[in-house]
């Protein structure tokens, strides 16, 4: 039966199986007004049924040579643009290590942490370094922030937006001292002002604004980095139905998937930790479970490690477990500071 | 399966009586046809006026259902489309490939199953990269965790040290064997499924470098949104998507290697399950469990590196047994 193939809504599949309209064959040589007639639906809703499975039709007759299927890249031509897609620093060189140069674009990253370790401080550093200039070795684009905790503070994105400038300043005047100097343009308003800032205050609001990116990103094509925070917030209480909540949660993450790759940007998910209890013993997992754990492409753990933070992969594609440490400073995520500074290789 | 109405060009026997005789019984396409107890049809047909009309058009449609199965095979031809055809792939990774008993077959539709991280996209960027060197491969990604550098990387450690330029020569070689392509709801997976079909079916005449590798990373999290809610349609899906891989296995002589996420809770999506408390169940239940021919569970050892492999279920292995590998 083809017609379970159509995403068009289940009534209206039900009224094509029980008219005998059971292949796509049979829809093929069918006007709008006769099918309109015989389902006793309106003409726009048939005609737009017509649409849905010529679409699928036609998929099958435009056999171009060159790819198997329709949008299809070969792995040689990817290895070519991923070598020319940029990272988004963090502003901690040994954490930029072992992420491979930064937070990767096309690819969605979770990062989790217990309360305090600097996860919103990673997600407003991440949203003002994604601005730096492609001359500085950044991507020079704007950020989306999606707040669901109310967690985002203006007056600290400004002094991290500050901090940067002078980073920026400093470097500027460290490499090119024999050319003549080019002054920074950049203001830390201009920094803020490349920020939407989205608030929302319940998990319907929260899919609603993942459906509405689409036409956003659309129009907002320098957007280059979407940093929720946190993405589970809404969705960890009161929540009766767990069965609606998984399929609600795993079709949200494959639209932010969908986003990272059409738009060639990277997806930014803060998530919270919660105790599981595991063989009699208690142990600290991300939220949401572990159907979860399965939609993110990379994970990065951060935990306490004496009174050091430290930042664990926990999973990637491409990337080594590794842990690095960083601090918190008042100008935004540093390396750390402490004498023993090694990347741990697992 | 046609509806009645459009069968009439070609056979005039199924004209309007015939056709409203089946309609009172709720049969408008050869499909509701079959669903009928036929000796009642006939016995209706018989009490009826035109009933030679209606015994013809009766005997009309069964004559097309009949042109529509496939072949009968008896065992020998069997035995010689298995030797000719399908063959087994090595994955390149040795733990496996020895549990196996030398890799993941053709014609057969091969799950790895398993937590989160526990290595099963690394071992499909793996096999992609072996099976690429001869044969060529649909890599369908749902997570965009899809690396070529990776792929790069396992092919770089199998060819003897030579030029940088020969080098580059058989990585472009094999790659471009590779093909890509992100499905982001399992719609958007019948589609690509669908226009396969079709490509196969040019490329069972021509020779050449042939597909003979299918991977989907993950099929689980395509099925998960729409599986579960009070409609049957989530279950449907799933079950026409297993179906449809394992007939594209068996027809074009694909192997087909499909990762699945295994989730440890209590509250599992699928509502026939009950499970004990706290024990472990791959997402989706019981009805995707009888699909796949072989079945292997990855687990990572977190300290050491090293991964874990065991048959849950396979033609010619004993479940059961279990190995290591590392990447």
């Amino acid at each position: 039966m083809e017609i379970w193939r159509l995403p068009i809504s289940a009534s209206q599949r039900g009224k094509l199986i029980s008219s005998g309209y059971t292949s796509l064959s049979s829809l093929s040589s069918i006007s709008s007004s006769d099918l309109a007639r015989e389902l006793k639906v309106s003409e726009s809703e048939a005609m737009n049924i017509l649409k849905v499975a010529s679409h699928s039709r036609g998929s099958e007759t435009s056999n171009a040579s060159c790819s198997i299927v329709e949008g299809a890249q070969s792995a040689w031509d990817m290895l070519h643009d991923e070598e020319s897609l940029m990272h988004i620093t963090t502003s901690s060189a040994d954490l930029d290590n072992i992420l491979g140069g930064g937070i990767h674009c096309k690819e969605v990253t979770e990062i989790g942490g217990v309360p305090g370790i600097g996860k919103t401080q990673l997600g407003i550093q991440i949203a003002v370094n994604v601005q730096i200039p492609n001359d500085f070795g950044g991507l020079g684009g704007k950020a989306i922030y999606i707040d669901t905790e109310g967690s985002f503070m203006v007056e600290r994105a400004f002094q991290i937006a500050e901090a940067c400038i002078e980073d920026m300043s400093e470097y500027n005047r460290f490499l090119r001292k024999d050319f003549q100097e080019c002054k920074i343009k950049m203001l830390p308003q201009d920094i803020l002002e490349n920020i939407f800032y989205f608030r929302i205050c319940s998990y319907t609001e929260q899919i609603a604004l993942i459906n509405y990116l689409d036409k956003f990103l659309s129009e907002h094509k320098d957007v280059k980095v979407i940093v929720v925070d946190s993405v589970t917030f809404h969705f960890r209480q009161d929540f009766d139905d767990m069965a609606l909540r998984t399929r609600v949660l795993s079709g949200m993450a494959l639209k932010l998937m969908n986003l990272a790759k059409r738009f060639s940007l990277a997806v930014v998910l803060l998530n919270q930790v919660t105790t599981k209890h595991t063989e009699a013993s208690f142990q600290l997992a991300l939220a949401l479970g572990d159907s979860w754990s399965h939609t993110c492409t990379n994970r990065i753990v951060l935990y306490w490690n004496g009174n050091e933070r430290y930042a664990y992969i926990d999973k990637s594609p491409s990337l080594r477990s590794a842990s690095a440490a960083y601090s918190v400073t008042a100008r935004g995520i540093r390396n750390s500071s402490s004498s023993c500074k090694r990347i741990k290789m697992m | 399966m046609a509806r009645l109405a459009n069968l009439e060009t070609e056979y005039p026997v199924l004209d309007s009586t015939v056709r409203n005789f089946c309609a009172s019984h709720g049969i408008f396409s050869v499909e509701d046809f079959l669903i009928h107890d036929l000796y009642m049809l006939a016995a209706f047909a018989e009490q009826n006026d035109s009933s030679e009309r209606l015994k013809e058009g009766i005997a009309q449609v069964l004559s097309i259902i009949d042109d529509m199965h496939q072949p009968w095979l008896n065992g020998m031809e069997l035995l010689e489309d298995a030797k000719r055809n399908k063959h087994v792939f090595p994955t390149g990774i040795q733990g496996i490939d020895l549990l196996l008993g030398d890799g993941i077959h053709v014609g057969q539709l091969t799950e790895l199953v398993g937590p989160s991280s526990s290595g099963k996209t690394q071992v499909c960027l793996r096999t992609a990269s072996n099976v690429a060197r001869n044969h060529m491969v649909l890599y369908l990604d749902t997570g965009n965790s899809f690396s070529p550098q990776r792929i790069a990387y396992f092919l770089g450690k199998t060819i003897s040290p030579s030029s940088a330029q020969a080098k580059n020569q058989f990585l472009q070689k094999v790659m471009s064997n590779i093909s890509c392509h992100s499905v982001f709801d399992i719609f958007a997976m019948f589609d690509v499924l669908h226009q396969l079909e079709s490509y196969l079916r040019c490329q069972d005449g021509r020779g050449g470098c042939q597909m003979r590798l299918l991977i989907v990373d993950s099929i689980s999290s395509l099925i998960s949104p729409v599986l579960g809610s009070s409609s049957t349609l989530g279950r449907a899906l799933m079950t026409s998507a297993g179906y449809l891989l394992k007939k594209l296995a068996h027809q074009h002589n694909l192997a087909v290697l499909v990762s699945f996420a295994r989730v440890s809770s209590v509250l599992i999506i699928n509502h026939t399950v009950g499970g004990e408390g706290g024990s472990s169940k791959p997402a989706l239940g019981d009805s995707w469990k009888c699909i796949p021919h072989s079945r292997l569970f990855l687990s990572c050892d977190r300290g050491s590196n090293t991964y874990n492999v065991s048959i849950l279920r396979h033609p010619s292995m004993a479940s059961g047994k279990a190995a290591r590998f590392v990447i």
